[in-house]
């Protein structure tokens, strides 16, 4: 939308300029900076080089968080932004790749590198099986096709697969470190191995949209039938979608276990394909910045706001109510304020944040005249 | 002639008995799958007896399901949508339920407050300008008052009453508020946006629950009189002289069999509300086409209203007969998500559907639990039955056929 509307005065004079990512040198500054500054962020905290104390070490810890889950988002966006095919089992996907990659490192003695591409892979292919159903429904009948995809998954791998996976118990890594620069990995280094990740899936779906491929996506979501009567095969188009989503999901499954150093089918439950939806939503589908967006919104919220605030909202509360028991309310805060924050957005801001990010762009390069 | 049998005159509809392909087609594929999967228990099972009363236990569950089946057909009759959150709406409903059970004396001004506004959101369903109009304000009183009077009456033989009058209001004003509040501003949105929607409900409500009531495992003790009337605690039947492999008696809990009747009943009900009523007529037209039936001068959004509150009402029916049979616990929500299959195996335009899809999946939980033990019942085999339905017939058994690909 914005990347057709430049400041006057810009005029694309090479198809080499025609075809550049960023076109305008602001906006080439404004991205490096931005992934300059993540890199630097950690130098700042007390576990940096340098040891300075000026940002707190939870903000590195939230910040690798919202990247890998930024990833999640974005195959989600892939799926549902662009190709309009709604997905509830995004996390079961993710549990696959964690899973994976747990089991390459742990039981066959791949390292984490090598073990990479092998669980992008298999986490696609997976992803395509569960694409099927879309030969022959859409809408919300393929949210359920998705929805037992999420339960399947992870009952076969709680059940059939337990002596690999350890069923219900969580699978350690710990005593698995990530080569890294010719020692292993620490905290530090797992957030420089993370945030490269994150740019470089962010650039692949930037560019990936550019390409033949994404606008046949584009089409099957605004409307399915004209897409076929312009020669686009639906159903191949949209298996394709089905397994770069997977793919995704399943880099952000691995980066999540190394991440953790731990593997539970619990931490992939119904809940977080469910939470994934709302960052897409919140974010802004079908926008290559939403996923960033919805990430940073909804984690920020469960992981620094709500704990802040929780305790005064606690006492407010159960003054409020007298009859209720304080622990009652403190554990009733997250799933209300993440269906209160839903629900707000659905009705108020329905295309996301990335969206008024976008006005925001063009109201700026069009002043001063009004949008 | 023949346009004169397929009208619906006073919103009967007559059902023209034919016999067909395509219905011999579909009940030969219940029975033959049926039968199959007796067969396959008959291989696998380790004892016959454990089979027979897990197939019975299956059926009588699967009257519950029936029941939540049916209140996630409505919404989508009406709405469109699939409801994420029935299973919220039946765990606080219940919980409401047991907490008026629990309570004998109300504070009235409180009672008073909750009844009027839900008396006032009822008046007002369609148009905050039908507040003015006195006949309606006056039988609102008159409902209200009589809501009240029922709530104070003391008393532990009036605790039933209390509870399914209370939480029968309290039911009515939370689907009419998610129909005001939540899903009429998304008029006009598409059906994506509804079902996050309904997601974002689903997680409010769970938060309301957690708020208000303990996260514990309990029951609703509304079937611990039963022996009061001489209703035996286990029936028994001796079945050696039908099946001999069967050497002793089955042994069914009287409380199923009771829930499995009231569920009947409430399913009865509301199939026959709603073939034979204006209401039900009205709505099927709305679930048709909302333009067309609001042009003809239904109250679209009145009728919206309606399918959320029977929804609701349904929910806390679902609810407390399985809170009465089973358990009432945080796990509840879960049950919900089982029913989806059900509900797209009958066919989602069709009340009846639910019903044999309720049964079947409660067939297929308690077999695949007896079969392969490790929860597959819960978490595999209804979604399995979901991935082959949507699969191989994405219209359900009894839905109605669609033109263009789904």
């Amino acid at each position: 939308m914005s990347a057709n509307i430049r400041p006057s005065g810009v005029f694309n004079t090479t198809y080499a300029q025609d075809m550049m990512l960023d076109r305008t040198w602001s906006n080439r500054l404004s991205a490096w900076g931005f992934v300059l500054l993540l890199l630097v962020l950690p130098m700042l905290s007390t576990d940096g080089l340098l040891g300075l104390d000026i940002i707190p070490p939870l903000w590195i810890s939230v910040i690798a968080k919202i990247a890998i889950f930024a990833i999640a988002a974005q195959g989600l966006n892939i799926i549902m932004g662009y190709t309009g095919q709604i997905s509830l089992g995004h996390a079961a996907f993710m549990a696959v790749g964690a899973y994976t990659a747990g089991v390459l490192v742990r039981e066959l003695g791949f390292t984490f590198w090598t073990a990479l591409p092998v669980t992008m892979l298999f986490t696609g292919v997976v992803g395509l099986i569960f694409g099927l159903p879309s030969l022959r429904v859409k809408g919300f009948y393929l949210a359920m096709a998705t929805l037992a995809a999420q339960n399947i998954i992870i009952w076969i791998i709680t059940y059939p697969l337990a002596p690999w996976t350890g069923g219900a118990n969580a699978i350690t890594l710990e005593n698995h470190p990530i080569p890294f620069f010719g020692s292993t990995a620490t905290k530090t280094g797992m957030y420089y191995i993370i945030i490269p990740f994150a740019v470089l899936s962010f650039l692949v779906a930037r560019n990936l949209i550019r390409t033949r491929t994404g606008r046949a996506f584009i089409s099957i979501r605004d409307n399915d039938l004209a897409a076929e009567l312009l020669g686009i095969n639906v159903f191949t188009y949209k298996l394709q979608a089905f397994f770069i989503s997977s793919m995704y999901a399943g880099l952000a499954g691995a980066l999540f276990a190394f991440n953790k150093q731990s593997v539970q089918t619990t931490d992939f439950s119904l809940a977080l394909s469910i939470e994934l939806v709302a960052m897409l939503v919140i974010g802004g589908a079908g926008f290559s910045l939403g996923p960033l967006f919805g990430a940073s919104f909804i984690l920020i919220v469960n992981q620094v706001i709500v704990p802040d605030i929780q305790p005064a909202l606690t006492d407010f509360f159960s003054r409020l109510f007298t009859f209720v028991p304080a622990v009652q309310i403190s554990t009733a805060f997250p799933p209300l304020m993440f269906g209160l924050i839903l629900a707000l957005f659905l009705v108020l801001l329905p295309r996301g944040i990335a969206y008024q990010w976008e006005i925001l762009k063009i109201s700026w390069k069009i002043r001063p005249y009004s949008y | 002639m023949a346009l004169a049998a397929n009208t619906l005159p006073q919103g009967r509809r007559i059902k023209l008995p034919t016999m067909n392909w395509q219905r011999i087609s579909r009940w030969a594929t219940i029975i033959g799958t049926f039968i199959f999967v007796l067969w396959l228990g008959d291989r696998i099972g380790d004892n016959p007896r454990n089979y027979a009363v897990v197939t019975i236990n299956g059926i009588l569950i699967g009257g519950i399901y029936a029941i939540i089946a049916v209140g996630i057909v409505m919404i989508n009759k009406a709405s469109g949508v699939f409801n994420f959150a029935h299973g919220a709406m039946m765990l606080l409903t219940a919980w409401f339920f047991l907490s008026f059970y629990n309570t004998d004396n109300f504070n009235i001004v409180a009672v008073s407050i909750f009844v009027a506004v839900t008396v006032i959101l009822f008046i007002a369903m369609s148009d905050w300008r039908d507040l003015m109009k006195p006949q309606r304000l006056v039988m609102g009183l008159v409902a209200g008052i009589i809501i009240v009077f029922m709530m104070t009456i003391g008393g532990d033989e009036w605790r039933l009453i209390r509870a399914i009058v209370g939480s029968m209001t309290m039911a009515t004003l939370l689907g009419l508020s998610i129909e005001r509040f939540a899903i009429r501003p998304l008029m006009g949105q598409p059906v994506f946006t509804m079902i996050l929607m309904t997601l974002a409900l689903d997680r409010i409500f769970v938060g309301l629950t957690n708020f208000f009531f303990p996260s514990i495992d309990t029951s609703i003790p509304i079937l611990s009189d039963l022996s009061n009337l001489n209703i035996p605690k286990t029936y028994e039947f001796d079945v050696v002289n039908i099946i001999p492999q069967i050497d002793r008696a089955l042994r069914i809990p009287s409380d199923s069999v009771v829930v499995f009747i009231l569920a009947s009943l409430a399913f009865t009900a509301f199939i026959l509300f709603f073939q034979y009523t204006n209401v039900g007529l009205s709505m099927r037209a709305t679930a048709e086409n909302q333009v067309l039936a609001q042009s003809v001068g239904l109250r679209v959004r009145a009728i919206l209203a309606i399918a959320w509150v029977a929804a609701t009402l349904l929910a806390l029916t679902a609810g407390v007969l399985f809170g009465g049979g089973n358990s009432l616990g945080p796990t509840m929500p879960s049950l919900a998500l089982i029913v989806f299959p059900a509900v797209l195996l009958g066919g989602i335009e069709s009340i009846g559907g639910a019903f044999v899809g309720g049964i079947v999946i409660g067939l297929g939980q308690t077999w695949g639990d007896q079969l392969f033990q490790s929860e597959a019942g819960t978490q595999l085999v209804p979604y399995v039955i979901l991935m082959i339905v949507l699969i191989f017939k994405p219209d359900g058994l009894f839905g109605q056929k669609r033109i263009e690909r789904i």
